[in-house]
């Protein structure tokens, strides 16, 4: 069962995004904002995080940074969910690799889709490797 | 005295052919005077040297007279003209005199020694009483030998005139003395045309009223033409002071015009240099010196680019200058000043056309632009579409997943159904206040939002809208305070805008409260003014947050509030109605102490913004 954290301001995305992907089989921890994030992060010990942008205390950008530092591209696929356009984000993103944009609004079954798709190549390459 | 004067110089003529003819009979004379006595002079040498040529043949013996004898020098004495005779003497040989004739009061100098003479010799010697002797002397011989000197002396002839001599010079001083007036008024008479002219001109140069050059007398035709030419000349004179008149009123006008086009470029707000033909500055305000720090005269005249302190702008005005005449940079350069804190400039260039030939040009005006408040309102407008774009995928966000939800499950759960109904309702509606905010924000800034005051019962107003709030809210847990005076002076208010200010601090007020808490609104009015309180028990306000929470878009980064739905509008919209207004809105608040916004209309601003 693949872990999967939610960091997000907005509590009523939490919790449709929690029901949905814990309806599809994924283990889902939330945070509310990106400090919370790196609290959790430690023991819950995610195959994916999907993140909102605009947070207080820490946003988006900065959390992916930071868990970019803690863990591999291949460890950690990173979801960013953000009203903007993924080119807008580039001056910071282009470093960071295996990191996702979503652009709002996000489809629910989309976000399962790729979720999946992301982690199957991850666990498909993890074999392989092995 | 000035007729003396004038009489003087116009008489000097005649006294100086006066003067000039009674120094030619002078020269005359004194030259016939010369002649004469030249003349005299040689006639007595040539007749001494003949007499003692002649006594010398004559024996000594015969020279001196024996007794009874007649004394020969005597008689050539006597036979003279006695006038210059001075005196006749013989020497013999040991130098005693043997003979001597004189006239009276002679004393003869001595004899010359017998032995130096050989043949006839002369001298010329002074006697004691001053006159001067031409005296001659030859050797006397008996029977071969030599046996005396014979000398003679003649006084020599002095200047002076004769008797005989004086009606010949008195004629000639007198011809020459006639000759001298007449010959001056003949010549007066030929040069009176050239006196007339002489004081025609003179009035003509005094500048006269009617003086003109009339031709008379025999100079006539050169007087026409000379008063022909000075006609002309007079004619020209006149033209070239007109054409003078011409230039210097045209001198004055450019001189106005440059001033006033140099007043107008002076008195734009803008920073202007103007670049010639050649790329040099010809002209710059005084707004350059506040820009650059130099000084618009050190710029004339210059092509140097040192005074400028960005590498954009000193690109940009090379490029001006290279281009030349007709050339221009299109595109404008934005810039800032490390001098000019804060501040955002923008430089572009416009070609200057010339007005009287169609496609060429005089040069480049560059001009220097306080582009600040642009910048500032493109780099504010950016943010605000940013802000709006993500308050409003926000919530579509939200609708989006809760509706894919419903489509997924079709609403075969109806614990979720209900909640992602009520979801979608709750986003849908703060999408609407979203909009409606942000209309009003827009449409205040924008100006197109003008209060429409009534006259308002504010009594009625503020406890019609408390009960409304206090009726539409989903907390249970609240309680709610009214606290106005029995009665409130009518005021003159856009209701509708107070409405929408007071229901956005009561709405914050239920949603940012503790449980249980209190909402509380109450009034108090006083002379001047009507102060409007709400205040709740809620999370309250950092003092950080304070400064900004009226800010569009801002939010508090407080967990609390980020819990709570909010698009961070609603007080910087309520702030904008009450400026609107003329009031003014202030915040008290201690985190996690509850929170107090006071509204303070000042019943004169309000009458006048009314």
């Amino acid at each position: 069962m693949s872990r999967i954290l939610l960091v997000d301001d907005e509590p009523m995305i939490l919790r449709i995004m929690r029901v949905t992907l814990e309806d599809r089989g994924f283990q889902i921890k939330i945070a509310h904002n990106g400090l919370q994030a790196l609290e959790l992060v430690g023991d819950f010990e995610p195959h994916a995080v999907v993140t909102d942008i605009d947070m207080p205390k820490m946003n988006g950008r900065e959390l992916c940074q930071k868990l970019r530092e803690r863990y591999s591209a291949e460890d950690l696929p990173l979801f960013v969910v953000t009203s903007k356009t993924a080119v807008e984000h580039r001056a910071w993103s282009e470093q960071l690799e295996n990191l996702h944009f979503l652009e709002k609004p996000v489809s629910l079954r989309k976000l399962c889709t790729r979720l999946e798709m992301v982690l199957q190549e991850g666990r498909l390459a993890q074999e392989c490797t092995t | 005295m000035g007729k003396t004067q004038g009489t003087w110089r116009d008489e000097r003529l005649g006294l100086t052919m006066i003067a000039a003819s009674l120094a030619v009979i002078g020269l005359i004379v004194f030259l016939l005077f010369q002649y004469q006595h030249d003349t005299r002079q040689e006639r007595l040498r040539e007749q001494a040297i003949s007499l003692t040529r002649v006594l010398a043949e004559i024996p000594f013996n015969q020279l001196v007279p024996q007794q009874g004898q007649k004394n020969i020098l005597q008689a050539l004495y006597l036979s003279h003209d006695q006038g210059n005779f001075a005196y006749a003497t013989v020497h013999n040989v040991t130098g005693r005199t043997a003979v001597e004739v004189t006239a009276p009061g002679v004393i003869v100098p001595a004899a010359i020694p017998t032995t130096g003479v050989a043949w006839i010799n002369e001298r010329e010697i002074s006697l004691a009483s001053g006159r001067n002797v031409l005296e001659v002397h030859a050797p006397l011989f008996t029977n071969g030998e030599v046996a005396g000197v014979v000398t003679l002396g003649f006084f020599q002839p002095g200047f002076g005139l004769s008797y005989a001599q004086l009606p010949f010079f008195a004629t000639l001083a007198l011809v020459i003395f006639l000759l001298t007036p007449i010959s001056y008024f003949a010549m007066r008479r030929e040069i009176r045309p050239l006196r007339a002219a002489t004081e025609q001109m003179g009035a003509i140069l005094e500048e006269a009223p009617g003086a003109e050059l009339r031709p008379s007398g025999e100079l006539s035709d050169f007087m026409g033409r000379f008063s022909e030419f000075v006609g002309r000349t007079q004619q020209r004179i006149v033209e070239l002071e007109q054409d003078h008149s011409t230039m210097l009123t045209s001198t004055k006008l450019i001189s106005y015009r440059k001033s006033r086009i140099e007043s107008v470029l002076e008195s734009l707000p803008e920073a202007l240099l103007v670049l010639d033909e050649t790329g040099t500055i010809s002209f710059a305000n005084t707004r350059i010196a506040s820009l650059f720090g130099v000084e618009p005269e050190e710029l004339q005249g210059s092509g140097d680019l040192s005074w400028c302190p960005d590498a954009n702008v000193c690109e940009f005005l090379s490029r001006c200058a290279r281009r030349g005449p007709g050339g221009y940079v299109a595109n404008a350069v934005q810039f800032s000043l490390d001098s000019v804190q804060g501040k955002t400039f923008s430089v572009s260039a416009y070609p200057l056309f010339s007005p009287s030939e169609a496609g060429k040009t005089l040069g480049t005006l560059v001009v220097f632009r306080d582009v600040t408040v642009e910048a500032m309102a493109r780099q504010s407008r950016g943010e605000f579409v940013a802000h709006v774009a993500h308050e409003l995928k926000t919530p579509l966000n939200v609708l989006g997943m809760y509706s894919e939800a419903l489509l997924e499950n079709g609403g075969s759960d109806e614990t979720q159904r209900i909640e992602c109904v009520n979801v979608i309702h709750d986003e849908v509606e703060r999408l609407a206040g979203l909009v409606r905010n942000l209309l009003n924000i827009t449409q205040i800034e924008m100006g197109s939002l003008q209060p429409v005051s009534t006259r308002s019962r504010v009594h009625e107003l503020l406890a019609d809208l408390f009960r409304q709030i206090q009726d539409g809210h989903d907390r249970d847990d609240l309680k709610f305070e009214l606290d106005l005076p029995r009665e409130i002076s009518a005021m003159n208010l856009d209701k509708d805008l107070v409405r929408v200010a007071l229901t956005n601090l009561l709405t914050n007020a239920i949603k940012y409260n503790k449980t249980g808490g209190t909402v509380r609104m109450s009034a108090e009015e006083t002379d001047n003014a009507l102060t409007i309180s709400v205040s709740d028990d809620g999370i309250g306000i950092s003092e950080a947050d304070q400064s900004r929470i009226f800010d569009k878009f801002y939010r508090s980064e407080d967990d609390q509030v980020r819990e709570r739905s909010g698009h961070g509008l609603g007080l910087s919209l309520a702030r904008d109605i009450i400026h609107l207004h003329g009031g003014e809105i202030t915040v008290k608040s201690d985190a996690g102490s509850g929170s107090e916004f006071v509204i303070t209309l000042w019943k004169e601003v309000v009458r006048k913004v009314s």
